[in-house]
């Protein structure tokens, strides 16, 4: 027993070791403030989706329900899926209780001087993107529900994340890899 | 060392992004100070720095803060610096596009009350601060914020004389489409008051969106909402649901309808519930929801009564696709008027609205332009200076409405034919029109002439959401209410019929048709009703009085007394009762104890004018006179 927590233990603190070994210019954190290759995390996926995402934001969290949709059903098919959160004040313990009290599922990560958010093209909340392997293939909206800011549709008719996901589930190409998401500005984050 | 110089660069290419156009950017600058010197005036405001402390705190605190402060109607608080700062690009996107503050109406409008618009130079202070980062300032240029004490102090009229909220709160789901929700709310008064003042608090003001606010003085709305198991019931607010004496209580985030004059007041008797339809957005999670209301009472009765107009149809049919289809009515005013609010009404297809008034000198007066409909903000637009419009003006209105795909608001998709009906799904198209006239005899006129154009409009109404929902007990009893205002009784006795099959058999779905068919002159159908009403409820004192002037309207004495004495046994402290009694003592030829039950009826001190009645039945009973 004891040997074998040993074992494990240097196995994690190689995998840290070769994280930010092989990723120093991206510093995103899990909640227990380590930080994390998101990529590395999810080697082996089918593809990576982050959603960029706000404690505060009241059209991302206006999404949670969409996004559990989506999470339940692409998780199965081998899709990885993060929450991240690229406001700095947004804080671990605050994202754990803003995740539990939305009902997320999916890993949580901090994103404090929105490294990820540039990578992925994301600038607002929320905002999904999509990677295969570390090609960014979708960003944007999850849905056209939103149109702009005091412009909303009564239901979405297009589901854009889902549907990209589909696609590449299938391994066929995205019909529309950039559409526009409507919400609050990370910008306003880097402040 | 790599990390580090890697954030950096990525910092200064967001910072750029955002500054992209503004005069911080050094080549622009530049270009700038080339310019003549004429021109340079006018941009020199562009080159002092803007900061929160100085320029942007005093617009928050004096545009935004009613409704952004914690527990204020709107989702999140803009008091402090780190508040607003970490919101900046928002706020000077949505300024600059006049979504906040809201604000729908032409701003040529009005003025109205409550109407905070932002300057084009405001505008500009905004994104000019945000665009150079949204800079603090020095503190010390901080104004005194009394907003900061006044929005967050509770209550915005001051304390309530009487504060209700809803006994448990609805538990709205985390997603899906908005929630319409009636809430019956009964106002504990256990004497004639005169409320002045209304205040509604969201209670959850990240997804309460607005308020429908209406007054019953019956208990047909506690019935609905007692059949729903959950908080509140689902559906229509019912037509005995209305404006208590032309007065607007609706609410909309940042609204607050201010204290009436101590005169200008209305009647609150015991027994009366608020009825409060709450339209809500799901937040993403699952939320409590309980507002509460607070009001404001008046030592005296009314002197000024307002009247409510209606302008509008329906029998709006939109075809599925159609945007362009159009919605006019006017009416030419009997009296003459002053004009206090205005409250447009449509729901999500409307594109257009106008309101005009043309004077019989043939001016045009806008009343109120929306040229963006949107259907979440429903302002009651109370002129800031009532104005009069003499007699002979033409009230009008014009509904533009956008039943094509292209609409994005449209709730259908594809579209589909939209018909008239009080669901957020169906359309309406109104224009209320709150006015007060010069004295009571012009509102006696007023009210005479406009109620038969209201009554003939509701009936068509009611017959289209009878055709969509011809099972709604609620409905039917309504539409026959309503086909005894506008003297069809057989139509009403047809609609009670079919409401007392739905609901089962009860003393006042009894009553109810007993009444009908009593109107309609169809007696011996009547006396059946009434007997079966008291069969059900010996004590419904109603369904007694009713027969017993049923068997009155037959020349049948005997029974006509013994009903109304069985009224005087259930309610032996009620005159009318009494009187009632004396009528048939006297219509059978038994005028010495018509004349002692009159003595009795006045020995109970009644109200004017029946107290004068009585006096002079006793003269003339005494007589030996009918």
């Amino acid at each position: 027993m004891g040997a074998r927590s040993f074992f494990l233990r240097v196995i994690v603190f190689w995998m840290h070791w070769f994280t930010v070994l092989a990723f120093s210019s991206l510093t995103v954190f899990d909640l227990d403030n380590r930080a994390i290759d998101p990529f590395k995390a999810a080697a082996g996926a089918r593809a990576t989706v982050f959603l960029f995402t706000a404690t505060d934001c009241p059209i991302s969290n206006r999404y949670a329900p969409e996004v559990q949709r989506v999470y339940r059903a692409f998780a199965p098919k081998g899709v990885r899926f993060f929450l991240v959160y690229p406001n700095p004040a947004d804080t671990p313990d605050a994202i754990r209780v803003h995740a539990k009290s939305f009902g997320y599922a999916a890993d949580a990560l901090r994103d404090p001087k929105q490294e990820l958010a540039k990578l992925a093209s994301a600038t607002v909340t929320p905002e999904a993107a999509i990677f295969t392997g570390q090609r960014l293939v979708y960003h944007g909206r999850i849905d056209d529900r939103f149109v702009d800011l005091g412009l909303e549709r009564p239901a979405p008719t297009v589901h854009d994340l889902a549907d990209a996901l589909t696609a590449v589930v299938a391994g066929v190409p995205i019909a529309h890899p950039a559409t526009q998401a409507v919400g609050c500005f990370i910008a306003d984050f880097a402040r | 060392m790599k990390a580090a110089a890697f954030a950096l660069i990525s910092t200064l290419v967001v910072g750029r992004a955002v500054q992209a156009g503004r005069s911080a950017d050094p080549a622009r600058s530049a270009e700038s100070l080339a310019l003549p010197t004429t021109q340079l005036k006018d941009i020199a405001p562009a080159f002092t720095t803007v900061t929160y402390s100085k320029d942007i705190a005093p617009l928050i605190a004096d545009r935004c803060a009613m409704c952004h402060h914690e527990n204020g109607a709107a989702p999140f608080s803009l008091l402090t610096y780190s508040d607003v700062k970490r919101r900046a690009t928002q706020i000077a996107l949505v300024t600059s596009r006049r979504y906040m503050p809201p604000w729908k109406a032409d701003p040529a409008d009005g003025p109205f009350v409550g109407q905070h618009p932002l300057t084009d130079a405001e505008i500009a202070l905004f994104q000019q601060w945000a665009g150079d980062g949204a800079p603090e300032g020095d503190a010390r240029d901080l104004p005194p914020l009394p907003g900061r004490q006044r929005w967050s102090a509770g209550w915005q009229l001051g304390t309530p004389d009487l504060v209700v909220s809803l006994p448990e709160p609805y538990m709205l789901p985390a997603g899906g489409a908005d929630v319409f929700r009636i809430f019956v709310i009964p106002l504990p008064v256990n004497a004639t008051r005169f409320v002045r003042g209304l205040e509604f608090r969201p209670g959850n003001p990240k997804v309460v969106h607005h308020a429908n606010i209406r007054v019953d003085r019956t208990a047909a709305s506690r019935q609905m909402d007692d059949a729903d198991p959950a908080p509140g019931y689902s559906g229509l607010i019912l037509r005995s649901a209305d404006y208590p004496e032309g007065h607007f209580l609706g609410w909309t985030p940042g609204q607050v309808a201010p204290l009436l004059p101590n005169d200008y007041s209305w009647r609150l008797d015991p027994r009366t519930d608020l009825v409060v339809e709450i339209h809500m957005q799901p937040s993403g999670k699952a939320e409590a929801v309980q507002p509460s209301v607070g009001l404001y009472f008046s030592a005296q009765p009314p002197t000024r009564i307002p009247a409510m107009l209606r302008l509008g149809h329906q029998n709006i049919d939109i075809p599925a696709g159609e945007s362009n289809y159009v919605v006019t009515d006017s009416y030419v005013l009997p009296v003459d008027v002053e004009v206090q609010a205005v409250q447009p009404h449509a729901h999500y297809r409307a594109r257009d609205v106008r309101g005009e008034a043309r004077l019989p000198d043939g001016t045009v007066e806008e009343l109120i332009h929306v040229g963006d409909w949107d259907f979440r903000w429903q302002h009651v637009y109370r002129f800031a200076k009532p104005f009069t419009l003499p007699k002979g003006t033409t009230l009008s209105m014009r509904w533009v409405y956008d039943n094509s795909a292209a609409n994005v608001r449209n709730p259908e998709h594809p579209p589909k034919r939209a018909r008239w009906g009080q669901r957020s799904s169906d359309e309406m198209g109104d224009l209320w029109i709150q006015v007060l006239t010069k004295n009571e005899p012009d509102l006696v006129t007023l009210t005479h002439a406009f109620r038969a154009k209201v009554a003939a409009e509701d009936v068509i109404g009611y017959e289209t959401e009878l055709e969509r929902h011809p099972d709604e007990a609620g409905l039917h009893d309504d539409a026959a209410l309503l086909y005894l205002e506008v003297g069809q009784p057989d139509r009403a006795v047809a609609h009670f019929t079919r409401s007392l099959a739905l609901k089962g058999p009860s003393a006042p779905a009894f009553y109810n048709l007993g009444t009908a068919l009593t109107i309609a002159r169809r007696f011996d159908e009547a006396a059946y009703e009434y007997q079966q009403a008291i069969k059900a409820d010996p004590s419904y004192a109603k369904a007694h009085n009713n027969l017993g002037n049923v068997w009155l309207a037959q020349g049948k004495f005997e029974p006509a007394i013994q009903e109304f004495t069985a009224v005087v046994g259930l309610d032996p402290k009620s005159a009318g009762a009494l009187a009632n009694l004396a009528g048939a003592y006297a219509a059978a030829g038994a005028f010495d104890r018509a004349a002692e039950t009159v003595d009795a009826a006045l020995r109970l001190s009644p109200p004017e004018p029946l107290a004068s009645d009585l006096r002079a039945r006793a003269e003339r009973y005494r007589r030996r006179e009918r």
